[in-house]
């Protein structure tokens, strides 16, 4: 019995093998293949195009990546805005979501492994300009006039100029003018209760933060969590520095942009150091504050802490907002940075954004799809709000959600759409007056931003600046948050540390590009 | 003329020599084929598994000599030879990390699999199925915890200031214990995380093992008097001997390459702990944070990688030659 | 003499109970701390941190969780159903791999022993990972992403072999094929039966793999439709790491209200659930005598 039963075991497995073969590469080719023939398939029904500069013959598929969480009713949105984008431009468009889990690390990955991405979200923060300069996108300066050029009056020419690298135009930026600036969130009502001083600076904080440690023992003066560079950073605006995170130990005043300044060693930065191991040892500094667990969220709310540095206008007024629903008591309030440095810059252009990479397949259609998205006000709304009547209503002017956050299935901005926010078609909460009270006030000091238009290139210098990162964060932080005895030693430490690892190549180097930006801007008149 | 031909002789006969064997070779390999191919067949898909998952994308290790740009693809990138290593010995703490890292290693293989036998052991002679079901259950439990939530958890028994831990000690009258300052105290703390959270897997390979020892030997050894302890010596912990060299000399292999969450959430940005909690992998990840570049980020791993190599190789050399059994391969 | 066994009997157990419990408590009092913190009141907690015992009862954590409930339904139904295809199959081609390299007879076993081996040690990192999946293969979003890539580890194959080669005599084969088994048939009709304590546990092993695998949806899936339970969780807790690290300098203003700390918790305790109720059935293969019994039967 034995041959027979063999021969068909062996064809079994055979057969099985082929099968789950076949499987696999049928899906991989129907993965591709759809998409493919979505994209190539069938330029039947040509349409007039609105922008009759480009060719709109063939239907396309535009991918647009977006960071963050997709909204849960974004399938709705989508297929409304499709339909709309398929009749006027013969295009749809997938709005895709990296998520905050690891989103630096794919956002690299979307952009290096030559994946046809028509439109990808830039920020200052997401490395701009540096990806800019390594190439990874269009240069859109040839492309605007033809394929958006509504886009191109709309967005003033001094934006244009400001996220220009290299001399190109590599990013559509945001006109949407806000200040996201730092400022003090304190309780103003234990600040009266203890007739305790409002905080300007940091020394009538220090009076603020002793008041509370001693009249109010159940609630911290100050929350701060292990992201020890937030009073650094704090430390840095109050001293008008150009940007609170010059890197590699430099200094650059705001009023003085051609002259470097040497700080890491400093007196100046040991002084710096020396406030913060005061504020340690009076216990104004959580003593593990490095390994603190704490997000921040809530704070207020909680009844934890009674001030946090560092909160823009904007979050200032959601932790009020959130407060004030559960204890109305309480009252919350607010001190920029700018009302004692007398420095606003508002956002720089290259804040928020949207780039087309360089192995886009649909340059031209992305960009016009993109001026719909910010001109069109149906496309606009539709993104930012939702669906009118679904997912919010307007009342007498003002932006009013469906039911709460845990019902809403698309809250305001939820796809967060802060690039393509056209300030004509904005909705604000009714909580926004608020903001816009500080907006106005900041506005008496707006400045310009001069350091952010800087593309810096540190492929000379990666090595070193990968070493760096590491010196920092051993033998800085601890200093940051006031836990070495010594400063004066913890600083020669530190700096012989970090000279080892090559501070002075990066410096120098840095610096050089420094200055011949500055020339080049002309930021220094 | 003479005095060439002999030596050319030879010279002329070797590739026909060669063929021969290479011919002879060749039908053996094809006679193996057919005679187990039923063996081959059965291994195919993991073969093919292999190739496209591990074998192929290995290509990749070729971005660690080269200068990446968005420009150029893998293989007309800039070669730059050994400079995206740079960064590892820049800070200086290249051997310090090596050191820690090796020396975790070797701590979690034995301590984790020392351990893991004695509990199994334990399980295995203990009667009471309730009992056993529901503590082997809650064994496994950690194994779930995510090391962010276990850092969470951990933060909030040994902080300085409102800590579990901390609150026992006031409330005994004793001296708080600043634990986030103390770098000796961590690599404690950090073998005993590790041994928590993965003992109950390990514990499970070693109580499979043993059920499949065949209950014969016992019974011999019970007619002939062994008490409990000489059972478990004698026959239980021979049994067990292969599988933990099986272990070992495949834990051996990424000795160099660290349990990266377990460092970075319980040490996370408390430069005052790196000297004795630092890893290779933790370095790594927070000096590329900012610049993520491929080019060193595979470097780095082929540092690792290498020390593996030649150090599984050697071991692996050294058992065969002790024990065919259990060399790895 | 027998008395004297029983002795010692006694004293074994009376440090196996007492070993045994002590370890299970230490084990325990972490997720005692979780379930508790779940069920606390967000503003309690961070006020005043984990207490064994709620200090301030409330479940909005778990309402929060549950507050598009068919969202974390169809998470579940993808890990569920990723977990069971995964399993089946990788225990199919790794109990056939383990059994191939474990036959003496077998010459080419080292050689493929160390073509398996070799893998763990070198690897060409993230990005030609990222691209095979995506590029070559096409697997965006498709569920061949979650399930295929996981199939096999090295280390669940070597396992596999170490069982099987203890569990089968390797006189068995030869009074197998002497009675003219085909060597399908002998891994089919003995080894799948003598390994099971092996199979059981590279079958745990291989389903707690899938279970907790949520880099796969991070990396491969957009579909929202189609991410991993334990993706669920990641998200929840790196969107707000995210806003403390980032938020405050970049003026990222997110949509809805933050995860809280009890939310974090209560997703813990969600995603962990289900999969305990998989040991105790596992258990089943570990009872003495079972490989026995096979044997003669």
């Amino acid at each position: 019995m034995g041959k027979k039963k063999r021969r068909s075991g062996v064809l079994l497995l055979a057969s099985l093998l082929i099968l789950a073969l076949l499987a696999a590469c049928g899906g991989g080719n129907n993965g591709g293949g759809n998409q493919a023939q979505e994209a190539n398939g069938a330029g039947e029904s040509p349409k007039p195009a609105d922008s009759a500069a480009i060719d709109t013959s063939k239907k396309v598929e535009l991918q647009l990546y977006m960071l963050g969480n997709a909204p849960k009713d974004l399938s709705m949105i989508e297929s409304e805005i499709n339909k709309m984008a398929e009749e006027e431009l013969n295009t749809t468009v997938k709005f895709n979501y990296t998520t905050w889990t690891d989103w630096d690390q794919k956002y690299k990955l979307l952009l290096s492994t030559g994946q046809s991405i028509d439109l990808i979200y830039t920020a200052d923060w997401t490395q701009y300009s540096s990806y800019a300069k390594k190439g990874a996108f269009m240069a859109l300066d040839d492309l605007l006039p033809k394929t958006a050029p509504e886009l191109q009056k709309f967005v003033p020419a001094d934006f244009w100029d400001a996220v220009k690298v290299d001399g190109k135009i590599y990013t559509m930026p945001a006109t949407y003018k806000e200040f996201v600036t730092g400022g003090f969130t304190y309780r103003k009502d234990l600040q009266e209760k203890h007739n305790l001083p409002v905080p300007t600076d940091l020394a009538s904080y220090e009076q603020f933060l002793l008041g509370i440690q001693k009249s109010e023992p159940n609630i911290l003066p100050v929350f701060m969590n292990s992201d020890m560079k937030a009073l650094h950073w704090t430390y840095m605006d109050l001293n008008k520095s150009i940007s609170s995170d010059v890197p590699y130990g430099l200094n650059i005043k705001y009023e003085d942009p051609a002259n470097v300044i040497q700080y890491w060693g400093s007196p100046e930065m040991i002084e710096e150091l020396k406030l913060y191991k005061k504020w340690q040892d009076l216990g104004l500094i959580p003593k593990n504050v490095l390994n603190s667990k704490d997000d921040g969220t809530d704070v207020f709310p909680s009844g934890k802490a009674a001030s946090v540095f560092g909160l823009n206008p904007t979050k200032y007024n959601d932790a009020k907002m959130k407060m004030e629903a559960v204890h109305p008591e309480w009252d919350l309030a607010y001190v920029p940075y700018a009302t004692t440095t007398k420095i606003a810059p508002p956002v720089h252009p290259i804040h928020n954004g949207f780039a087309v990479p360089k192995n886009s397949k649909n340059p031209e259609r992305a960009l016009a799809f993109y001026e719909k998205l910010v001109l069109d006000k149906r496309y606009n709304q539709l993104t930012q709000y939702g669906m009118e009547g679904t997912h919010y209503n307007v009342e007498s002017g003002y932006y009013k959600m469906v039911g709460t956050s845990n019902t809403n299935g698309f809250p305001r901005e939820a796809m967060n759409g802060w690039a393509w926010r056209n300030p004509e078609y904005m909705l604000f909460d009714k909580s926004y007056d608020n903001i816009q009270e500080i907006f106005d006030e900041l506005d008496q000091y707006q400045t310009p931003d001069k350091f952010l238009g800087f593309a810096e290139d540190f492929t000379a210098y990666q090595a070193e600046k990968a070493a760096l990162e590491q010196v920092e964060k051993q033998y800085l932080y601890p200093l940051y948050a006031g836990l070495v005895d010594d400063v004066e030693q913890g600083v020669a430490l530190f700096m012989e540390k970090a000279k080892q690892a090559g501070l002075e190549k990066i410096q120098t180097e840095y610096t050089k590009q420094w200055l011949a930006y500055v020339e080049e801007s002309g930021i220094a008149k | 003329m003479n005095r060439i031909s002999p030596a050319a002789a030879p010279m002329r006969m070797k590739p026909q020599k060669e063929n021969r064997l290479y011919l002879k070779k060749k039908k053996g390999i094809l006679q193996e084929l057919v005679k187990n191919r039923v063996l081959y067949l059965m291994l195919l898909p993991t073969i093919i598994f292999f190739l496209i998952f591990s074998y192929f994308p290995m290509i990749g290790i070729y971005y660690a000599f080269t200068r990446f740009d968005f420009n150029t693809t893998m293989f007309n990138a800039p070669f730059i030879g050994l400079e995206n290593f740079e960064f590892l010995w820049k800070s200086g703490t290249l051997t310090k990390l090596t050191l820690n890292t090796i020396g975790y290693n070797i701590a979690f293989i034995f301590l984790g699999h020392g351990l893991a036998i004695f509990v199994a052991i334990l399980l295995s002679e203990l009667s009471g199925k309730w009992f056993k079901k529901i503590t082997q259950s809650v064994m496994f439990l950690p194994y779930f915890v995510s090391f962010v939530i276990l850092s969470v958890i951990v933060y909030n028994i040994f902080n300085y200031d409102n800590g579990f831990f901390n609150s026992m000690l006031t409330s005994f009258g004793m001296e708080k214990v600043d634990v986030y300052s103390k770098p000796v105290l961590w690599i404690f703390l950090i073998i005993f995380f590790f041994l928590w959270k993965n003992i109950g897997y390990n514990m499970v390979i070693y109580l499979a093992t043993i059920t499949g020892i065949s209950s014969e030997y016992y019974e011999a050894a019970q007619i002939d008097g062994a008490n409990i302890f000489q059972r478990i010596w004698y026959i239980t912990l021979p049994m067990l001997k292969s599988t933990f060299v099986v272990l070992l000399l495949f834990a051996l292999g990424s000795i160099m390459k660290g349990q990266f969450d377990l460092f970075y959430q319980l040490v996370g940005n408390n430069g005052l702990l790196y000297n004795t909690t630092d890893i290779i992998d933790t370095y790594v990840f927070r000096s590329l944070k900012v610049t993520f570049d491929m080019g060193m980020a595979t470097a780095a791993g082929l540092y690792q990688s290498l020390f593996g190599f030649v150090l599984i190789m050697t071991v692996n050399y050294i058992i065969r030659k002790i024990n065919d059994e259990y060399a790895l391969f | 003499m027998t008395i004297k066994a029983d002795g010692y009997t006694k004293l074994f157990k009376a440090i196996a109970y007492t070993v045994v419990i002590l370890f299970s408590l230490v084990c325990l009092l972490p997720f005692v701390l979780i379930i508790s913190a779940s069920l606390t009141s967000n503003h309690a907690i961070i006020r005043e941190g984990y207490h064994l015992i709620p200090s301030e009862f409330s479940l909005e954590g778990y309402q929060a969780v549950f507050r598009f409930p068919e969202e974390v339904l169809r998470a579940y139904g993808v890990t569920t159903t990723v977990t069971i295809i995964g399993t089946c199959l990788g225990l199919f081609c790794m109990t056939m791999a383990g059994y191939v390299l474990s036959r003496k007879d077998f010459k080419a076993r080292n050689g493929f022993s160390f073509y398996i081996y070799f893998t763990t040690l070198f690897g060409g990192g993230l990005v030609p990972w990222y691209m095979l999946i995506t590029k070559y293969l096409g697997w965006m979003d498709s569920y061949y992403a979650l399930i295929v890539p996981s199939l096999m580890t090295p280390f669940l194959i070597i396992l596999m072999k170490n069982f099987i080669k203890s569990a089968v005599p390797e006189e068995l084969y030869e009074s197998a094929k002497i009675d003219g088994a085909g060597d399908f048939r002998i891994y089919w009709q003995i080894v799948l039966k003598l390994a099971m304590p092996g199979i059981a546990t590279v079958g745990l092993f291989l389903a707690l793999h899938y279970w907790n695998d949520w880099f796969s949806s991070s990396m491969f899936i957009n579909d929202t439709h189609k991410y991993q339970l334990q993706f669920y969780l990641y998200n929840v807790i790196n969107s707000s790491n995210f806003m403390a690290q980032m938020g405050i300098s970049t003026g990222v203003t997110l949509a809805g209200d933050m995860p809280t700390e009890s939310m974090k918790m209560a997703m813990a305790i969600v995603v962990t659930g289900p999969i305990l109720l998989l040991y105790p059935f596992i258990q089943r293969f570990f009872v003495k005598g079972l490989t026995i019994g096979a044997v003669k039967g």
